[in-house]
């Protein structure tokens, strides 16, 4: 209880300085409007429907671009790190994908899918892909040899060895990837949004700026901000906490 | 394995790309510029170079990160640590910074149109603001990560506060303010591009958005290698060495 007010006040004060700033009259309300005028536009756009829209359009595309990348990512990190020849050479040119992440993609994806959600998609599954991929093998090399050789002793088969001690080795470093790729890649998805499609909170956003609509702005940036809040604190972070707890290869004490 | 056998491997693989990538150029019956073939980026290459616009963008978009990178370091820093010292402050203002943290510099672009015009100011704006919020914050968790004995020591001793700021907490935050300068700079580097799509009038987001509508696929292509390039080389010559360096050194590390 104590700890949600903590968390609370300092945005009722942030709010009550911005409704101060623009009461003064010292910027005009074009430029930065008024709390109560955000909020107003806030409860159309929720009224109306359209914000829900936005958001789902782009938490769509989040859902999407992970549902395809995150398998072939997980599948392909395993089997890469099985084979000890090939994992070394792969790692970096991963590693340079990954700094290629996201909107630089924008370019080359408008070139060969067009404006729209495949493009959309296109860039959110190379951002996921390649640093789950990446972490997926980064995570199933530390897995300690001696673990593989037990199983093997003990007549396990390679299914058993991935199944069993690769994947939930490499887990807690897989979840780190995704919570990487999810973070990445919802920024990525908002530039995207405004150049390469007609919804989306990103689209919102940078249309209402050609209206000069800075509520509607605001709005936008105050969705964006909380969703992806929201989306890590409650549901990216106790994952990645469990995971590696559960399987993460911390030495405990008195374990 | 050796490194020689990895450079072989990865020399061998490269050959193989090339190889598959210029026999799909010659043979696939697709336009020219959905995948021209690898001489086509290098002939961009020398072109660009030769014209001197590629050292050109090259040094804005270089100039625009080192210029975030040395403010977030600057004022960064000090605000984080200053913020960490005071137990009400850190309260105060760690909901505020990590909810500035979530919304990506590119979501207050909008905005920022209409504040300051489409121009540089614009752009060195939202890049300073996407690389400054996760060092104050990590700089922020870091200051109150060091365990509180080491503060009581040094004020049993007779220290003063900015002793104790100067010779415990900064050093206690140092690996953990790299690891925010790593983020910050990540998403800074991204979001430069992107704002150099959207508002630019040079630099390398703007080389690969603006050769977009013109099929200048070979340029697309050329200008994410030199994003993805130097951003290893950055993370390789600068990042890694920090964070070894900060680790190493003044990691709370048990050994």
């Amino acid at each position: 209880m104590r700890a949600g007010v903590r968390g609370v006040l300092p945005f009722a004060v942030l709010v009550l300085a911005w409704a101060a700033l623009a009461r003064s009259g010292w910027l005009p309300p074009v430029f930065l409007p008024p709390p109560a005028e955000v909020a107003r536009t806030a409860g159309e756009m929720l009224a109306d429907g359209s914000l829900w829209a936005h958001v789902g359009a782009s938490l769509g595309r989040v859902a999407l671009g992970l549902a395809v990348s995150v398998p072939l990512a997980v599948t392909a990190g395993v089997f890469v790190g099985l084979n000890r020849r090939l994992a070394p050479v792969l790692e970096p040119i991963a590693g340079f994908f990954n700094s290629l992440s996201g909107i630089a993609w924008l370019p080359l994806a408008i070139t060969w899918f067009g404006l729209g959600w495949l493009s959309v998609t296109f860039i959110l599954f190379n951002t996921i892909f390649f640093l789950v991929f990446f972490n997926t093998l980064v995570g199933v090399r530390t897995v300690p040899r001696i673990l593989e050789q037990a199983v093997r002793t003990l007549g396990g088969r390679r299914r058993h060895l991935i199944l069993q001690v690769l994947i939930p080795g490499a887990l807690p470093s897989i979840v780190t990837g995704i919570r990487l790729g999810v973070g990445f890649g919802w920024r990525a998805l908002i530039a995207a949004e405004m150049i390469a499609t007609t919804t989306g909170l990103g689209y919102l956003i940078y249309d209402a700026a050609n209206f000069h609509r800075t509520d509607t702005i605001l709005v936008g940036i105050i969705a964006i901000g909380t969703l992806w809040l929201a989306t890590d604190r409650l549901l990216l972070i106790p994952v990645e906490r469990w995971t590696v707890e559960r399987w993460g290869l911390v030495s405990r004490t008195g374990v | 394995m050796g490194w020689r056998a990895a450079l072989a491997t990865w020399a061998a693989l490269l050959g193989g790309v090339l190889a598959a990538w210029s026999l799909a150029a010659a043979t696939l019956p697709m336009p020219a510029y959905v995948l021209p073939p690898p001489t086509a980026v290098l002939e961009a290459l020398v072109d660009l170079a030769r014209k001197g616009i590629l050292p050109t963008y090259v040094g804005e978009s270089l100039r625009r990160i080192v210029q975030a990178a040395l403010v977030a370091v600057a004022v960064g820093v000090p605000a984080g640590v200053l913020l960490g010292m005071s137990r009400r402050a850190a309260e105060f203002s760690y909901p505020l910074l990590s909810f500035f943290q979530s919304v990506s510099g590119i979501a207050w672009l909008p905005l920022m149109l209409i504040w300051f015009g489409f121009g540089e100011r614009t752009i060195l704006i939202a890049v300073n603001y996407t690389v400054l919020f996760p060092v104050v914050f990590n700089a922020l968790l870091g200051v109150r990560s060091v365990p509180q004995i080491y503060v009581n020591a040094l004020r049993t001793l007779g220290a003063s506060r900015w002793r104790i700021a100067w010779a415990v907490l900064l050093p206690g935050a140092l690996p953990s303010i790299a690891t925010g300068v790593r983020l910050g700079l990540a998403y800074g580097w991204r979001a430069l591009i992107a704002a150099e799509m959207l508002v630019g009038a040079n630099g390398l987001g703007f080389m690969i958005f603006s050769a977009q509508p013109f099929h200048l696929t070979a340029r697309i292509m050329l200008g994410m290698g030199i994003i993805g390039v130097l951003w290893t080389l950055l993370d390789y010559f600068f990042l890694r060495p920090l964070e070894d360096a900060t680790i190493a050194r003044w990691g709370l590390v048990q050994r």
